[in-house]
């Protein structure tokens, strides 16, 4: 089962290259103790998924990178030869001479139908070379401009080409005090129109990742490399194999096969409202720490429970709702106390089976239309993730970012009821009631979440 | 014959005997014992039934096999009236019929009749057959089991020895309403299956009776090319649910963000599935493809899946041919049956002629209608059927329009077999598609339409449609 990804803009293609640097680099590191067969058939559905077997030895990754500008795509072309263990096909790039501005509306309503035929068509080589094209994922900032304008486009475009596809939508949350004045007006049309095209939108905040590189990792000065870094890490505790727990032995695990990326989507969005996904890793240490750490499940659990209050400022999950039968206004529940949809944890290393997970299927951290036998669901495997003995990821769908996305909801309607900057858009194609619409859009995604 | 055979010619007398079923054919029993589904039944008049078609024929070669059931136990009581079939015997008991009746009445049917009777003690007024010696209940149990067996294997289950006798009958009472026989008795049988083998005679009739489910166990184990695709045109009417006050009372109310997920995880299942078959898909073309020109069948070209993987692992030819060997003992006796068919349904006419008496319902005369028609039909039986496109076919690779795949249907009863045409396929489906989703947009205008009413009401909201 295979997986196309699509890097978009600048940002999309630096993430996009670590990602895949990350990937290649675990799926040949060290396995942990899980025994050789394990460890062969994980690092033959990794390779299967985001690689493409070529005649010669080095895997070419199952990607399309596009961008205006060839300078960034130049470079993660030449790092990736360069690395000697994987690269991009030299046909499966697309970029233009010089940039296009920093404009939403132009990358939407110009670049992008100008180019679709060229991009849909590298699209269609790579799906055509998977024998089982398990979806897409994209990879793009939300708040920039054209490289945001074209990844909007080019989703919608993917959806109208592979209607049964799945297709998530990995998105960069940007800085709360960002430099583009317009990047809430970006911000909302991004959004808006991702939520109508794909299955769901993973989410990382740079605020977030700064945090942990600055607080965990202990990096000074901290560059964009950096920030990507984590997020590939991230990005790959979740993507690299693991399975069912369905399976009770090692000998099941071999034989139940890897987990398709439809059944993430099938535990997390089945709902078309709900679609947007948080993530945390734990744990993140700086690599010269790693040899001399040893960690226990309960530990890094609860520390997971505990990190997660961190980046959500201070809603702590310990804290439980009053009782059922007190009445409680929905609001008030949102202020307090960070409800999820569902939950899905995976769980990588040593004692994988041993692990108690009673706190995550507490009834009174989900929604109450949901039991938790549907809301939450685990994967394990025993091969360890990136040199670390124990590691475990929580894809979460939930209100952790109804905060942020009311804030930049709540800006750019200020903005656009006093018509600010709103020449630039019109100029392009990009009409007072499109905005409209979407404002409408996230506005009834801010109610549904609210009204968990 | 008796003197040259006479462990055959026990047959022609009618003597159950499992035991010696088993000295004369082992083999037999053995596959009968480990697929007893399969159990050659009705070898009923054999004799009156070959002999119809041969009328005047010296030797008529007796039936081979009995319908014997897995059950442990010695041998049966002795009856001259039924070759083999305990349950007969165990319908005339509890109809409590004159014991010459009912195969007297079908021996008349035929001249044949004669020949079977050769081996018989001559004269109508035969002794009448011994009591069996085994308890009513016993029979009836292992006639639940039977339709257990039966029922299972068409549904694609498995079952086991140890299956409780209370599953048994609940599995068979709700396959039975399944595929639409909804005769009240049936239902009220008691779960631990000690009486009722008359229902289940007729229910067993109604089966055999039932278009294509024979055809459909036959289908069931069948080997396997590993080409077959499914394909159905059919316009299935699915029911009009009436549109009722809500079902459920305030315990019962879901909320409908529930049902919305749920219907969600089963889109983004289909989803999943389409992919997998698509990969399905390509991998055939490509065995296909690599292979043409390989196969000594003309027609086909290239190999199947079996046959291509039998050519990378050819030490699982054994497995295969013990496949082939089991299927073609099916078939065989899936012939025999079918030679044997129009004397069963004379029995029946026969059988329930005398149970008028106990006030059969319309179903049983429902039944002997059409068994009337049926037997006046069987020379029609291999008349074509209207071309709807339903079933399994396989998939075959023609070279020469490389942009088009022919699939074969394969049925057992036709000659020829029918072969349709890809692109004619997906144009029926493509079709089908249109006016579903024509007929979809309409229910969605519908609820627009209602939603817009009911939003009209309601003070100071706007209502955004989706």
């Amino acid at each position: 089962m295979s997986i196309v990804t699509v890097q978009l803009g600048q940002c999309g293609n630096q993430i996009g290259h670590e990602l895949f640097s990350a990937l290649c680099r675990d799926s040949r590191g060290t396995h942990g103790l899980c025994s050789n067969n394990e460890n062969q058939s994980y690092q033959d559905s990794c390779k299967e998924r985001f690689f493409c077997e070529e005649e010669s030895a080095v895997p070419a990754a199952r990607a399309v990178l596009v961008d205006m500008e060839p300078k960034v795509i130049s470079q993660a072309l030449s790092m990736a030869a360069s690395s000697g263990h994987w690269r991009y096909s030299s046909h499966s790039h697309f970029c233009q001479k010089q940039g296009s501005g920093n404009n939403w509306a132009n990358g939407y309503c110009v670049h992008g139908p100008r180019h679709k035929e060229a991009i849909m068509e590298l699209v269609q080589r790579e799906a055509e070379r998977c024998d089982r094209l398990g979806g897409f994922l994209t990879i793009m900032s939300m708040a920039g401009g054209t490289g945001s304008g074209l990844g909007a486009f080019v989703t919608q475009c993917l959806r109208d080409a592979f209607p049964t596809s799945f297709i998530l939508n990995h998105v960069i949350w940007p800085y709360g005090t960002g430099e583009v004045i317009v990047q809430n007006y970006n911000s909302v049309l991004t959004l808006s129109h991702l939520y109508h095209s794909s299955d769901a939108l993973l989410v990382h905040e740079n605020d977030v990742i700064h945090k942990i590189c600055a607080q965990l990792l202990n990096i000074k000065q901290i560059s964009f490399r950096d920030v990507n870094q984590v997020i590939a890490h991230q990005l790959g505790s979740v993507f690299q194999p693991a399975h069912l727990p369905c399976a009770v032995s090692l000998s099941d695990m071999s034989s139940c096969g890897f987990l398709l990326s439809g059944d993430l989507l099938e535990s997390l969005v089945p709902h078309p409202e709900f679609r947007m996904l948080g993530l945390r890793n734990i744990p993140q240490m700086a690599e010269s720490s790693l040899p001399y750490s040893t960690f226990s499940w309960p530990g890094l659990l609860r520390q997971m429970l505990i990190a997660n209050a961190q980046m959500e400022e201070g809603i702590d999950w310990q804290v439980r709702p009053p009782q059922a039968g007190s009445c409680i206004p929905c609001t008030n529940k949102a202020l307090h106390f960070n409800t999820s949809i569902a939950n899905l944890l995976i769980l990588r290393g040593k004692d994988v089976h041993s692990v108690e997970l009673g706190s995550f299927q507490d009834p009174s951290l989900y929604t109450s239309w949901l039991n938790p036998q549907d809301a939450f669901t685990a994967w394990k495997t025993p091969r360890a993730f990136n040199k670390y003995e124990k590691s475990a990821a929580l894809v979460s769908n939930s209100q952790f970012l109804l905060k942020p996305l009311d804030s930049i909801v709540g800006k750019a309607w200020n903005m656009f009821a006093s018509k600010a900057y709103l020449h630039q858009y019109t100029k392009f194609g990009i009409q007072e009631e499109d905005f409209l619409d979407c404002f409408t859009t996230l506005e009834q995604v801010i109610s549904s979440y609210t009204n968990l | 014959m008796m003197q040259r055979d006479p462990g055959r010619c026990r047959d022609m007398q009618g003597i159950a005997d499992t035991s010696r079923e088993m000295q004369t054919h082992p083999g037999r029993c053995r596959e009968l014992q480990t697929h007893p589904g399969r159990c050659r039944h009705i070898q009923g008049d054999a004799g009156s039934c070959r002999a119809r078609g041969r009328a005047g024929a010296p030797a008529v070669p007796p039936p081979r096999g009995q319908g014997a059931l897995p059950r442990a136990g010695g041998p049966e009581g002795r009856s001259r009236w039924s070759p083999g079939r305990r349950e007969r015997r165990d319908a005339r008991a509890a109809a409590g019929a004159a014991p010459g009746a009912a195969p007297g009445a079908a021996a008349a049917a035929g001249p044949g009749a004669v020949c079977r009777r050769r081996g018989a003690v001559p004269g109508p007024a035969a002794p009448r057959p011994a009591r069996p010696r085994h308890p009513a209940p016993r029979q009836s149990l292992d006639f639940w089991k039977l339709l257990y067996v039966l029922l299972k294997q068409i549904h694609g289950g498995s079952w086991t020895e140890s299956d409780a006798i209370g599953a048994q009958v609940r599995f068979v009472q709700w396959a039975l309403w399944y595929h639409g026989y909804r005769r009240p008795q049936l239902r009220r049988l008691p779960a631990d299956g000690s009486v009722g083998s008359r229902e289940l005679l007729l229910a067993f009739s109604w089966l055999l009776h039932c278009p294509g489910l024979l055809q459909r166990l036959l289908a069931h184990n069948r080997v396997q090319t590993g080409d077959h695709t499914s394909v159905c045109t059919c316009e299935d009417d699915v029911p009009e649910r009436q549109e009722g006050p809500g079902e459920a009372g305030p315990e019962g109310r879901v909320d409908v963000r529930y049902l919305q997920w749920l219907h969600g995880r089963l889109r983004l299942q289909w989803c999943s599935l389409h992919a997998q078959h698509q990969e399905q898909c390509r991998l055939l073309h490509k065995i296909h493809s690599f292979t043409s020109g390989s196969h000594m069948d003309q027609n086909l070209g290239h190999f199947s899946v079996t046959e291509a993987d039998l050519i990378r692992h050819p030490e699982n030819y054994k497995q295969l041919l013990q496949l082939l060997e089991s299927e073609t003992t099916q078939l065989e006796a899936f012939l025999e049956w079918k030679q044997l068919e129009p004397v069963y349904w004379q029995w029946m006419v026969a059988a329930r002629e005398e149970l008028q008496k106990e006030r059969f319902s319309a179903t049983a005369r429902k039944a002997q209608e059409s068994t009337e028609l049926k037997l006046r039909g069987l020379p029609s039986l291999c008349a074509p059927q209207k071309t709807r496109m339903h079933g399994l076919c396989r998939l075959v690779l023609r070279s020469k329009q490389p942009a088009s795949k022919v699939a074969s249907g394969q049925c057992v009863s036709k000659e020829a077999a029918a072969a349709l045409r890809a692109a004619e396929v997906i144009r029926e489906l493509q079709l089908r598609e249109a006016s579903l989703q024509r007929e979809l947009q309409q229910l969605q205008q519908q609820c627009r339409t209602r939603l817009d009413g009911i939003a009209e009401g309601l003070e100071g909201v706007i209502c955004i449609s989706p």
